[in-house]
């Protein structure tokens, strides 16, 4: 029964399929809703889950010039990391499928191998955007990963436990939003720098460098690397919302914690124009990094 | 100096239906001066060929049926036509006009941009008489 | 994609098209990169030729019209508009008043549209989608003022040899009237949005500079000239069809960055709004066509007007006979196309899809024949060259 039990925590709820649907379905909710501040009709609800059967469906092409082991695995560890990072958050508001004390490391990790895999994926191949997109990529992966993780750890902190079960609970008692409004903004964004969204899209400028580092991907990679995407948006924002706005109790709190911060995020990206990569490396360690390194100087006297 | 300097426009439209028009359940009305399918009414055509002088596009042919009687057909292609109405204006008798109505001429076979004008009897016979010219 | 050793090499070339997102039409350019830091830029044209000057030979004077009109599909009115010019001036015809401000009406409406999608385009460039859309969702309104106005969103037709095809009836001057009063708000706010949003503003400013010296030796035309300080506009320095009787104010700017670019384009709406509303106040009463005749006198002219994106220049020369003997076009865009590789050069790779946007290029409508020289750098003839091609094809 154990092994059965396993296999369903894995493969169907909360992960697997169940967070692969939740992430299109979030996909869906913020190119609709940015479509709406456009004034526009956007996508129908089946959109998302459209394009990743006919990705999946397709033939996929492995350029000559790339390493294949490397072109067709990137993929599908991008994929795996961020569905294991999914099994210690409290997705659909139960509680965590696993835990252990220091799982908030694992999981913020799991969460950057996302974008690491296609940073490398990006630099196997020849192409030049995917090569311009692929330096982009892992430039801003430095820039904003430090503080993103700062801000992660700032409720952690406070909390006194890397485990993100204890932290949860000692947010659900605090208002941690008040006390660490910095971390909550450097959060928010970082997740927005993590989802490549606007601003912060320039690793995969259309206009500039086609797709950037997954120029070279059709298929099953590309659709693989999507739903790595549709995932991290689900994960990053069940954290935030875990960590900043009081805990997440059960489903409705889940569902309206986080769509209201998607809703921002949409906002966000709706307003911005995309940033050159020197100009997000810059306010990064500008601003981010020493406004959440002072932040944690706040909280630490605040602890002691 | 501000930042998001669009947010008020962007609110509107968030309680706004959008300005998309879902076309083809909705249409919009057509302006009367919208220059459609070309019409061509027999009965005054004198046939002095201007508008096949002037055509740019070569869509229009007039055939003579009967010169004595003033009696002419059209065959007009209009997968080659332009919707310039030059022909329009070259028309000293008003024989040639464009629909406002008629525009939507899409179709997955050739066969209807071929279009005879001219009366029945005339064209019945004209069907006969003169091959279909090749494409292009 | 060539991987011809480049990699390996010092020289890292980023290519840009010729199929490219950024591009809406065909042109090639190559980008060499240190890091993001462009380092030198070099530019080839000509894959959408498409041979309408040559076509024109073959075809009468009215056939011409039309055909010329549909080399560009943004400004198709004022290509119509220099070559009526110039050919009622060959043939010396004089065309009624009323029809020329009719047709200065139609530009200016068309310059609207024109720079509205421009904006549209320049701030998706930028990654400014939002933008985009708002921009473009208001362009509509011009578009269908021109609808209702000609019948068509784009080639007109307005004009033919010897005056234009349609009148301004009281109930269309409304129409326009009202559209304008929406259009002036909205490019109030774009002009605000594009002047003050400082996340915009880190995109545009100070990117891309010209400065005036420059733009002297570049001879760039049009508001990308405007925008660094050059009174650059036909309307304004040799007026053509009824500006004389609408004088036009030039709009300036210093700077000669892109921000500069879009303070000018924004501006000169405001312009083509005060110009359309004095036509439709002071509508001079009238014939709206003379009569042309069918072979226009031998001899050649020059006709230039202002096409929303700068100088557009016909050369027209006639035999006497039915055909022209000779249409040459030279569109802005040529102009300004040198420009883009002198700005480009210490800019970063992501500011390169925003300096090509900067001078609003129209490729199809630049593009020109190249000559085919063998070896000894003999040319081929047209007549050779036809030979050339039917047997190629036959050997196929």
């Amino acid at each position: 029964m154990d092994v059965l039990r396993t296999l369903f925590t894995l493969m169907i709820f909360p992960g697997g399929l169940f967070i692969l649907f939740n992430g299109m379905v979030y996909e869906w909710a913020d190119r609709k809703l940015v479509a709406r501040l456009q004034n526009r009709v956007g996508p129908r609800w089946f959109q998302p889950l459209a394009d990743m059967l006919k990705l999946l469906a397709k033939e996929e092409v492995v350029p000559a010039s790339v390493d294949a082991r490397l072109f067709i695995g990137l993929p599908v560890i991008a994929l795996a990391g961020v569905l294991t990072a999914a099994l210690y958050l409290p997705i659909a508001g139960l509680p965590p499928a696993y835990g252990f004390p220091g799982d908030l490391i694992v999981t913020v990790y799991m969460l950057s191998l996302l974008t690491l895999c296609t940073g490398i994926a990006g630099a196997n191949t020849n192409n030049r955007f995917s090569l311009v997109g692929a330096t982009r990529t892992l430039t801003q992966l430095f820039s904003y990963e430090a503080p993103f993780m700062l801000a992660m750890l700032g409720p952690a902190v406070a909390a006194g436990s890397w485990q993100i079960g204890e932290v949860m609970a000692y947010a659900a008692g605090h208002p941690v939003i008040l006390t660490q409004p910095v971390g909550f903004v450097i959060a928010l964004i970082g997740l927005m720098g993590k989802l490549e969204m606007r601003p912060f899209d320039a690793p995969e400028a259309e206009t500039e460098i086609v797709a950037g580092a997954m120029t070279e991907y059709s298929g099953r990679g590309l659709a693989l690397f999507y739903l790595g995407r549709y995932v991290e948006l689900i994960a990053g924002l069940t954290l935030v919302a875990a960590f900043y706005l009081g805990g997440i109790q059960n489903p409705l709190d889940y569902f309206v914690k986080t769509l209201a911060l998607l809703l921002v995020l949409v906002g966000l990206q709706t307003l911005m124009t995309r940033l050159r990569i020197d100009q997000t490396v810059g306010l990064w360690w500008r601003y981010g990094t020493l406004l959440v390194l002072l932040q944690w100087f706040v909280t630490l006297l605040l602890r002691s | 100096m501000k930042i998001g300097s669009m947010l008020v426009d962007t609110l509107r439209s968030f309680f706004q239906k959008p300005v998309t028009q879902l076309y083809p359940f909705e249409r919009q009305k057509t302006p009367e001066r919208l220059r459609g399918k070309l019409h061509w009414d027999s009965s005054n055509c004198s046939g002095c060929c201007l508008c096949v002088k002037d055509c740019p596009s070569a869509a229009i042919e007039i055939i003579t049926i009967d010169k004595q009687a003033k009696k002419f057909a059209m065959r007009y292609h209009a997968d080659r036509c332009t919707y310039c109405g030059q022909c329009v204006k070259n028309c000293r008798f008003a024989c040639i006009s464009m629909s406002s109505e008629d525009w939507e001429l899409a179709a997955q076979t050739t066969a209807p941009f071929t279009v005879y004008y001219g009366e029945e009897a005339d064209l019945e016979h004209l069907l006969e008489r003169v091959p279909e010219p090749a494409a292009g | 994609m060539s991987t011809d050793g480049n990699l390996s090499g010092k020289r890292f070339i980023v290519p840009i098209g010729p199929q490219h997102p950024a591009l809406k039409e065909p042109g090639h350019f190559s980008f060499t990169v240190d890091g993001e830091i462009v380092t030198d830029a070099s530019v080839r044209l000509g894959y959408a030729h498409r041979g309408i000057e040559k076509a024109t030979e073959s075809r009468n004077w009215t056939q011409s019209l039309y055909l010329l009109e549909r080399i560009c599909g943004i400004c198709s009115h004022v290509h119509a508009l220099a070559y009526c010019l110039g050919v009622e001036k060959l043939a010396g015809v004089e065309v009624p008043p009323r029809a020329q401000a009719i047709r200065v009406l139609v530009a200016e409406l068309e310059r609207i549209h024109s720079h509205f999608l421009w904006l549209g385009v320049a701030a998706h460039e930028a990654g400014f989608d939002t933008l985009f859309m708002y921009t473009w969702r208001d362009r509509e309104t011009v578009m269908d003022i021109l609808e209702a106005l000609t019948g068509n969103r784009v080639n007109y037709s307005a004009n033919v040899l010897g005056g234009v095809k349609f009148d301004v009836t009281p109930e269309i001057g409304d129409t326009i009237r009202r559209g304008l009063e929406f259009l002036e708000g909205r490019t109030h706010h774009y002009l605000e949005v594009v002047t003050t949003d400082q996340v915009f503003l880190q995109r545009t400013r100070g990117v891309g500079v010209m400065s005036l010296e420059q733009a002297e030796t570049l001879g760039v035309v049009g508001p990308t000239a405007r925008a660094s300080g050059m009174i650059r506009d036909i309307r304004v320095e040799a007026p053509y069809a009824a500006y004389a009787d609408y004088p036009v104010q030039p709009v300036l700017a210093e700077a000669g960055d892109l921000e500069a670019r879009f303070i000018v384009r924004i501006k000169e709406l405001f312009e083509s709004y005060r110009i359309i509303r004095q036509i439709l106040d002071t509508l001079p009463v009238g014939e709206l066509q003379t009569r042309m005749p069918r072979r226009v006198k031998a001899g050649e002219t020059v006709s230039r007007v202002e096409a929303p994106r700068g100088e557009l220049f016909y050369f027209i020369k006639s035999n006497g006979t039915d055909n022209p003997e000779r249409v040459k076009v030279r569109t802005p865009t040529l102009c300004n196309m040198a420009s883009v590789l002198v700005t480009a050069v210490g800019h970063q790779l992501a500011d390169m899809p925003m300096i090509l946007a900067g001078i609003d290029p129209c490729f199809s409508c630049n593009d020109r024949t190249v000559i085919v020289a063998d070896a000894d750098g003999a040319a081929y003839t047209w007549e050779q060259i036809r030979h050339h091609g039917i047997a190629f094809y036959q050997g196929k």
